[in-house]
């Protein structure tokens, strides 16, 4: 208190005074915390941003010479190309904006669908969980393990279920329902592989959200349920009127990063479809990665495109916030 | 009548936790006992227990492919990548959280907005970046490639652990720093001695998470190491896929490999790991 009111009495005169630079140095020792991730974030983050940014204005195949720092572009592996690369695989060429068009339409899906399924699945679990005392932490670990083991392993589990005679087609026909059954693999089959694919990417973010879930029910007050009770609310009321509003903010919280999850990724498409069969998996960070990798390279197109990806992976993370945040004020 | 349907309501979570649990839980079922039988009976038997019980499989699949190797490898990548992470993001969350500089909401800012640009899009100018620092590339060493291969995951890592970490040093309660800065401590003693040993669950949440996604990434380390004897797990499984003929067992048993570490570490801190994911993530 004292303090404070001696600061507050000297401070006009020598707020007119300009500080040393010493002092200046003292004022702001805290950016020295964090000056580690600054430097890392400048060259490795803040740099290839912009290199990214240049580059999706030029034609670039990957061989010759293109660098930022010093500027250079040597034709004619390289080329200067304004806003063509934009333009080519928005409209103007037509393979080319067909396959983005149709790539984005499957990130669309997948974001609509795999984000519905998990909060749809995710949410009775957690109010299971939440009323199940007993057993709770081994029930919790065993629903969580999917999440610890993205990437190839499951990759090659999913795969040999998916086969022709895997273990989901076994399954159909011994049960009698061999008529369902996917003759050519649940991968292989252009009208299933990407609800196939779904349900991977939903089994494996199911577990996040679970315990999103379960850490929100257990700040909501019991006695609003007793309170319910005692005014005759069926389960159902409870439910849709006291559970759901309130863990709307963890809703926002687990369908943001879906969403954006969803959008940017690719790596699970990468390792059990590479877009296939014929292009009805592809989806755009695939295709970006294609341009970028893939056997005909474009690079230019590459960064282009995956701007394209930045500015709707940015707006639909905005309109998400803005919607809920408007559900949740009221 | 209520007791009976508070009973109903119960055994109805039971099952439906249960039903969840098999279904979480199946494909691993599935892995452990495919790597334990024939590759004829793999294909040919969709039983969970093994007619025979091949233990071999899983001993011949870690000589064959000389996993010990790119087990080292793995370990070697996801161990630095996890220290750098929290040393330099807990540092970060601290200075965002608990100390004053010119500029640091919008550093802070700029660091969240990161967390929109897709992965893919520095893909291209990562590699050129590394190329021109010479870290990949014909003569590029084992360490200087590994530094290349590093550092990226590092960066990839930060806004979501500096949000994770900040919040989280926000919440403590003040009187800990106002003591300690009393008692004459700088913001660095405050921090090593009394911040970074208060944030165990965080560094938990922050770890698991990290080990997790360097341990299973596949995408960025194929596309920077060239030679062969510096491949991780994720690549040298992937090699499997190459087989013409393909043996289901084997690959059972190199996932199973693969994974076991992941869930042990798993195990020991989900604990921690819970606590900490919640809390940076509900509140913030």
């Amino acid at each position: 208190m004292a303090q404070a009111s001696t600061q507050a009495a000297y401070r006009p005169m020598s707020g007119r005074k300009r500080k040393s630079f010493r002092q200046h140095l003292q004022d702001n020792a805290g950016i020295l915390f964090v000056l580690p991730a600054v430097i890392t974030f400048l060259v490795f983050g803040l740099y290839t941003v912009i290199y990214s940014v240049i580059l999706s204005f030029f034609r670039w195949n990957g061989f010759g010479k293109f660098s930022i720092l010093p500027f250079a572009c040597a034709p004619p592996a390289c080329q200067f190309a304004g806003l063509d690369n934009f333009a080519y695989f928005l409209y103007q060429e037509p393979t080319m904006s067909g396959f983005f068009w149709q790539a984005l339409q499957h990130n669309l899906i997948m974001a609509v669908f795999v984000t519905a399924g998990t909060v749809l699945v995710a949410l009775p679990i957690a109010i299971a969980l939440n009323r199940a005392a007993k057993g709770q932490t081994i029930y919790r670990v065993l629903i969580m393990l999917p999440m610890v083991t993205a990437g190839i392993a499951v990759f090659y589990v999913w795969s040999f279920i998916y086969e022709p005679d895997g273990l989901l087609n076994s399954v159909l026909e011994s049960v009698g329902l061999g008529f369902a059954a996917a003759k050519q693999g649940w991968l292989g089959q252009p009208d299933r592989a990407l609800t196939s694919l779904m349900i991977v990417m939903i089994w494996s973010s199911v577990p996040m959200a679970v315990i999103l879930y379960l850490a929100g029910l257990q700040t909501i007050e019991k006695d609003l349920y007793e309170a319910a009770v005692i005014d005759g609310a069926s389960a159902w009321q409870q439910l849709w009127n006291i559970t759901w509003p309130l863990l709307l903010p963890v809703t926002v919280v687990i369908v943001i990063t879906s969403i954006n999850g969803v959008l940017q990724g690719y790596e699970m498409v990468y390792l059990m479809t590479y877009g296939g069969p014929a292009g009805h998996t592809e989806v755009v960070g695939l295709q970006i990665f294609k341009y970028g990798f893939g056997d005909q390279r474009q690079l230019g197109m590459a960064s282009a495109m995956s701007w394209a990806l930045f500015v709707l992976v940015f707006i639909v993370a905005l309109v998400n916030l803005r919607i809920f945040r408007s559900r949740t004020e009221v | 009548m209520d007791k009976l349907r508070s009973r109903i309501a119960l055994g109805s979570a039971y099952i439906v936790l249960t039903l969840y649990a098999l279904l979480s839980l199946y494909p691993f079922l599935w892995m452990i006992s495919s790597a334990l039988k024939s590759n004829q009976e793999v294909l040919a038997s969709k039983s969970l227990i093994p007619s025979q019980l091949h233990f071999e499989i899983i001993v011949n699949t870690w000589d064959q492919l000389n996993f010990f190797k790119y087990f080292t490898n793995s370990v070697i990548i996801t161990v630095f990548v996890v220290i750098g992470i929290v040393l330099v993001y807990s540092m970060a969350g601290f200075g965002f959280a608990r100390t004053k500089f010119v500029g640091s909401n919008l550093l802070f800012i700029s660091f969240l907005g990161l967390l929109f640009v897709p992965g893919v899009t520095v893909l291209v100018p990562l590699v050129q970046l590394l190329k021109a620092l010479g870290l990949i590339g014909r003569d590029a060493t084992l360490p200087q490639t590994y530094f290349g291969l590093i550092m990226p995951i590092i960066n990839g890592a930060g806004p979501f652990s500096i949000f994770l970490f900040r919040n989280y040093f926000a919440s403590l309660p003040s009187e800990l720093h106002d003591a300690a800065r009393v008692d004459g401590a700088s913001n660095w003693g405050v921090f090593f001695r009394i911040f970074l040993p208060l944030a165990t669950p965080i560094i938990a949440t922050v770890g698991i998470l990290n080990v997790i996604g360097t341990w299973n990434a596949y995408i960025w380390p194929s596309i920077v190491l060239n030679n062969p004897d510096w491949y991780t797990l994720p690549l040298k499984l992937k090699d499997l896929d190459l087989q013409i003929v393909i043996q289901w067992n084997v690959r059972m048993a190199a996932s199973l490999i693969m994974i076991t570490p992941v869930i042990v570490v798993f195990l020991f801190l989900q604990r921690y790991y819970i606590r900490g994911l919640t809390a940076g993530a509900i509140r913030g």
